[in-house]
C-alpha cells in the first residue's frame, strides 16, 4: 500500500518539533520564541504544502 | 505552448512562459501550480539575504532547458491551490524569520513591506490576467449552475482583489510605521480626503451625468446590434421562404411545406431551441446548410470543410454568413454549380463560398438590400470577424469570411 505523504509529512513535522521541545526541557538546547515561530511555521507549511500536493487535480 | 515535460516528471525550465530563464515556470509547470506563486516565492526569499536569488540563479544553472514539444498540465485549483499557496507561505515565513533571527537581514523596514506588497501585487496582477479556470462549455451546463458558477467568480475576484489591496495598504502602513512617518502621513492623508471630499460634491452632477450617459450608449449600442441581428435572421429565413413561396405559388402542396418548414423554424429561433437538423458542429452546419440552399433552389453545392469545431455563437454566425453566401450564389450564379470551401484551426476559421456566375458590381447593390450588406458583412463584424466580397461581371463572385481568435 502507498504511504500517505500528508500523514507522513505531518508525523514527521510533530516529531521534530517534539524532539526539540524535549531538547529545550532537559537544556540541551537554548530554544527561545524567535527560534520556535519559525519552526512552527515550517511544521505547518510543510504539512499544508504537502497537502495540497497530493490532493487529485 | 510550454516546454516542461510534467507527464515523466523531468523538471525542466520553461523558456517559452518564463519572464527571466524560465525556472519559476518551469517548476510551476511540473508541480502543477501557479508560476505567480513561485515567482512570489522566489521574491519573498531574495528578501531573505538575497536567498531566493541565489536559488533562482542555481536553478538556471542546474535546470536544463526544456524542449518545445507542447504538453497540457492542469493547474491545481479550489482548496489545493489554497493548501500549497498557505503552505509555500508559512515555510517562506518560516526562512524569513529564521534570517531575521540569525541576523542576515536587511531591515524591518524595508523587507516586511516588501513581502506584503509583493502578495498583494501578485494577488491583483493574477487577477487582472483573467480567469485560468477551466469552464465547461455552455451546452453542459444549466442555468441554475451558469448562475451558480458566475456568482462564485465573482466573488472570487472580489476577494482576491480586496485581499490585495488589502496587502498592499498594509504595506504602506508598516513602512510609513517603521521609518516614523506614520503622523505626518496621516495629516496627509486627512488633506487628501478633505480635498477629494470637495472636489466630489463640485463634480459630481458631471460625473453622474457621464455615467448615465455612456450607460445609455452601451444601451443603445446593444439594441442596435440586437436589432441588426433580428433583421438578418428574418432576412435569411422569412423574407427568403416568401420570395420562394412566391415564385412556387402554383404548387399549393410546395407553398404548404415551405410554410410548414419555416414555421418550426421561427419557433425554434423564438424559443432559442437549435433549429430542426440543426448540427452542433461546424463542418456538419455547414454541410446542413448546403443541404438546405441546394433542395430549395435545386443548385449543387459542393462543402469542403478541412478541420472541425464545436459551434458556439460567433460560429454560428459565420454559418448563418455562410448560408446566405450560398443562397445569392444558388439564385444569381445562373444555375452553375457553389463550391464551399472552410477550413478551422486553433486561431482562426476560414469560409469560402464561390459560383461561376455573372457575376455583380458590389458598389452597385441598392441601400435597401441587406442580404450581403446585414446578413453576411455586418453579421460577421458583430461577431468579430470580416468579411469579403470579390465579383465581377463574367468573373463569378466568391465570399471570404474569417473569424480570427482572439
Amino acid at each position: 500500500m502507498r504511504p500517505d505523504l500528508t500523514s507522513l509529512v505531518a508525523g514527521a513535522s510533530i516529531l521534530a518539533v517534539g524532539v526539540i521541545l524535549l531538547l529545550d526541557a532537559e537544556d540541551a538546547l537554548d530554544l527561545r520564541l524567535s527560534g520556535f515561530v519559525p519552526l512552527a511555521c515550517a511544521a505547518i507549511g510543510a504539512i499544508l504544502l504537502a497537502s495540497g500536493m497530493t490532493r487529485p487535480r | 505552448m510550454t516546454t516542461s515535460d510534467a507527464s515523466t516528471g523531468v523538471l525542466r525550465r520553461d523558456r517559452q512562459e518564463g519572464w527571466i530563464g524560465g525556472v519559476a515556470a518551469g517548476i510551476a509547470r511540473r508541480f502543477g501550480v501557479d508560476a505567480s506563486l513561485v515567482r512570489l516565492a522566489f521574491v519573498v526569499a531574495t528578501a531573505a539575504g538575497g536567498v531566493g536569488l541565489a536559488a533562482y540563479l542555481l536553478g538556471w544553472l542546474v535546470i536544463p532547458a526544456g524542449d518545445s514539444r507542447p504538453t497540457r498540465v492542469r493547474i491545481r485549483t479550489g482548496r489545493a491551490a489554497v493548501e500549497v499557496a498557505l503552505g509555500t507561505a508559512f515555510l517562506l515565513l518560516a526562512v524569513l524569520l529564521t534570517f531575521r533571527a540569525l541576523g542576515i537581514w536587511f531591515s524591518d523596514a524595508i523587507v516586511w513591506p516588501l513581502v506584503l506588497i509583493a502578495g498583494g501585487g501578485a494577488l491583483i496582477w493574477r487577477q487582472s490576467m483573467g480567469e485560468r479556470e477551466p469552464r465547461p462549455a455552455p451546452a453542459e451546463r444549466t442555468p441554475e449552475e451558469i448562475v451558480r458558477t458566475e456568482s462564485r467568480r465573482a466573488v472570487l475576484a472580489i476577494s482576491r482583489t480586496g485581499l490585495g489591496i488589502a496587502l498592499v495598504v498594509a504595506a504602506g502602513i508598516v513602512f510609513l510605521q517603521a521609518t516614523g512617518a506614520l503622523g505626518a502621513a496621516r495629516d496627509v492623508l486627512f488633506a487628501v480626503i478633505a480635498a477629494v471630499v470637495v472636489l466630489g460634491v463640485i463634480f459630481a452632477p458631471w460625473i453622474v451625468r457621464l455615467v448615465r450617459s455612456l450607460t445609455e450608449e452601451r444601451a443603445a449600442r446593444i439594441r442596435s446590434q440586437e436589432r441588426a441581428e433580428v433583421a438578418a435572421h428574418l432576412h435569411d429565413s422569412v423574407l427568403q421562404t416568401l420570395a420562394m413561396m412566391q415564385r412556387r405559388a402554383g404548387d399549393p402542396a410546395e407553398v404548404a411545406a415551405l410554410a410548414r418548414r419555416q414555421e418550426r423554424e421561427l419557433r425554434a429561433w423564438l424559443s432559442d431551441r437549435p433549429a430542426p437538423g440543426k448540427s452542433g458542429t461546424l463542418a456538419g452546419a455547414l454541410e446542413a446548410a448546403a443541404a438546405d440552399v441546394e433542395e430549395q433552389h435545386g443548385v449543387p453545392v459542393e462543402v469542403v470543410v478541412v478541420g472541425d469545431r464545436d459551434l458556439d455563437a460567433a460560429h454560428e454566425a459565420v454559418v448563418a454568413a455562410a448560408r446566405e453566401a450560398m443562397t445569392n450564389a444558388a439564385k444569381f450564379g445562373g444555375g452553375s454549380p457553389v463550391d464551399v470551401y472552410a477550413e478551422s484551426s486553433d486561431a482562426r476559421t476560414q469560409v469560402f463560398v464561390r459560383d461561376r456566375g455573372p457575376g455583380f458590381d458590389p458598389d452597385a447593390v441598392p441601400a435597401d438590400r441587406r442580404g450581403v450588406r446585414e446578413s453576411i458583412v455586418g453579421r460577421m463584424e458583430r461577431h468579430g470577424g470580416r468579411a469579403r466580397v470579390t465579383s465581377g461581371t463574367g468573373h463569378g463572385t466568391e465570399v471570404e469570411l474569417v473569424l480570427e481568435r482572439s
